[in-house]
């Protein structure tokens, strides 16, 4: 779970946890491609706007790293084109805030099985 | 003629009944000739001035600035006419001056005629009214940074408040699945409330960015072949609950086969759904509301009418500007309704190059009109 917003974290934390998955966290891009490189998640959740590294550069480094990487971006910016940005950097999934817990569980589940 | 013959003798009268100032000068810029306004007007004496200099009639600014002698030998080398120049007095008047040729029975003209008109009102009004221009103009400017600043907070506001929205919908759609504990039935009641309350706050976020989108008119449209009639049929279905709550009957009339059009089906049916609340909340219990779909040369259109409320003549000019929730008594404002509803089906219908619009009485109900081109 890459977020700057600390509450943010800690819902999906409380979401996914019940769900049994494991969460490890980072607060911008930079960090998450340290975190990812120590972790191999199965699955990303990446914030867009985040402060060292945006999500969308943090994105391609980190499929630099793993071309098999599976990344769902969520953000709270709906701009038209930003969806595109995303998917040509590698991301599997693009999610607007506010979404149903069980579109993101969903997206998760059947990223994680790939 | 008699008439005419007579009237040869006042040809001097009918030059001092010109309003001009005239003054007439020879090759060698003497005055010849100048008309009593001149003298009312400089309060120069005729033996100061004929016979003499044109540079003694005038005052030296006068000559300095208007450059007049250049002039006066430059239409005796040509014979054309000086078209006139403005000129500003010192004292604050304006006079307008031209400078034509006199030909007598020679080709070449032996003297010049110069009219100085008093323009100062003239001027004064066209000052004015460039001033006023400018105003206007800043004014608008002023409007149109205010208008860009307002959708800028909008926006922001809108973006800001996703993420929080997302966090406390998250829990509360736990706390529903109780993965965070059972709950006892009063509990799960409570939580109900609350997610339907954060849906309804998401709704109204989503509006205040689509109010934008639309205006910007850089959204896109995503178009297809969509049938109207369909989904007017499956929006009525969604509101039904809502119009049950009432007690509203609504009726969908389809004329003849309505063919398929380029449209974007999930803007179109925001369209019929928020025109169709509308008629909803602003018609009395048991009202009735009824859709009509028809096909008419070039376009589809539909209309959408209920016996409710009605709106006033004066709120029927701004009921499609965003933020407008009625006003005067007539629609009274409720909680929840950020007046955008209709700013939003405006702008679609204005996106897919239809027209929307309202007829209505006040205490007998309105019908909302809008149509939507065949093709593209």
């Amino acid at each position: 779970m890459v977020d700057d917003a600390p509450y943010m974290i800690k819902a999906l934390r409380d979401l996914l946890e019940a769900y049994g998955h494991e969460v490890y966290e980072a607060s911008n891009g930079k960090e998450a491609m340290v975190r990812y490189a120590e972790v191999r998640p199965d699955v990303v959740l990446m914030d867009l706007l985040m402060p060292t590294l945006d999500g969308v550069s943090a994105t391609k480094r980190i499929m630099e790293q793993d071309s098999k990487a599976n990344i769902i971006v969520i953000t709270a910016v709906g701009k038209s084109g930003l969806e595109k940005d995303c998917l040509a950097a590698g991301a599997k999934k693009f999610i607007v805030k506010p979404f149903k817990t069980k579109e993101l569980l969903n997206s998760i589940e059947s990223l994680a099985r790939t | 003629m008699k008439e005419i013959e007579s009237f040869i003798g006042y040809q001097e009268d009918i030059i001092e009944a010109i309003p001009s100032t005239i003054l007439v000068v020879n090759r060698s810029q003497e005055v010849l000739y100048a008309n009593r306004n001149y003298y009312i007007r400089s309060g120069k004496r005729e033996r100061d001035v004929v016979g003499e200099k044109l540079s003694r009639a005038f005052p030296q600014l006068l000559m300095e600035k208007t450059n007049i002698e250049e002039k006066i030998r430059d239409v005796f080398l040509t014979g054309i006419p000086f078209d006139g120049d403005q000129l500003r007095y010192p004292d604050g008047m304006f006079y307008f001056y031209r400078i034509y040729p006199l030909k007598g029975s020679d080709a070449d003209a032996k003297s010049a005629v110069i009219f100085m008109d008093d323009v100062t009102k003239l001027t004064r009004l066209e000052e004015e009214l460039k001033d006023s221009y400018i105003k206007l103009e800043n004014a608008f400017e002023e409007l149109k940074e205010n208008d860009e600043l307002k959708s800028e907070f909008i926006s922001t506001a809108s973006h800001e408040l996703r993420t929080p929205l997302t966090v406390v919908s998250s829990y509360t759609e736990m706390f529903e699945e109780e993965l965070l504990g059972e709950l006892t039935d009063m509990q799960k009641e409570k939580i109900q409330i609350i997610h339907a309350q954060i849906d309804q706050m998401i709704r109204l976020v989503e509006d205040m960015l689509d109010a934008l989108r639309l205006e910007s008119k850089k959204s896109k449209i995503q178009k297809s072949f969509v049938k109207i009639d369909d989904i007017a049929a499956n929006v009525i279905a969604d509101l039904s609950r809502l119009a049950g709550l009432k007690e509203h009957t609504i009726s969908l009339q389809v004329n003849g086969k309505i063919p398929e059009v380029m449209g974007d089906e999930r803007r179109i049916k925001q369209v019929f759904n928020n025109l169709l609340t509308n008629a909803i909340r602003y018609t009395d219990p048991r009202g009735h509301i009824a859709v009509e779909i028809e096909d008419e040369f070039q376009q589809v259109r539909v209309s959408i009418e209920d016996n409710g409320l009605g709106i006033s003549k004066k709120d029927q000019k701004r009921i499609f500007d965003k933020f407008f929730a009625g006003g005067g008594g007539t629609l009274t404002r409720e909680s929840g309704r950020m007046g955008l509803g209709l700013a939003i089906a405006k702008g679609i219908v204005e996106a897919h190059q239809g027209r929307i619009w309202v007829e209505s009485e006040l205490g007998k109900g309105s019908t909302f009109f809008f149509t939507l081109p065949k093709y593209d």
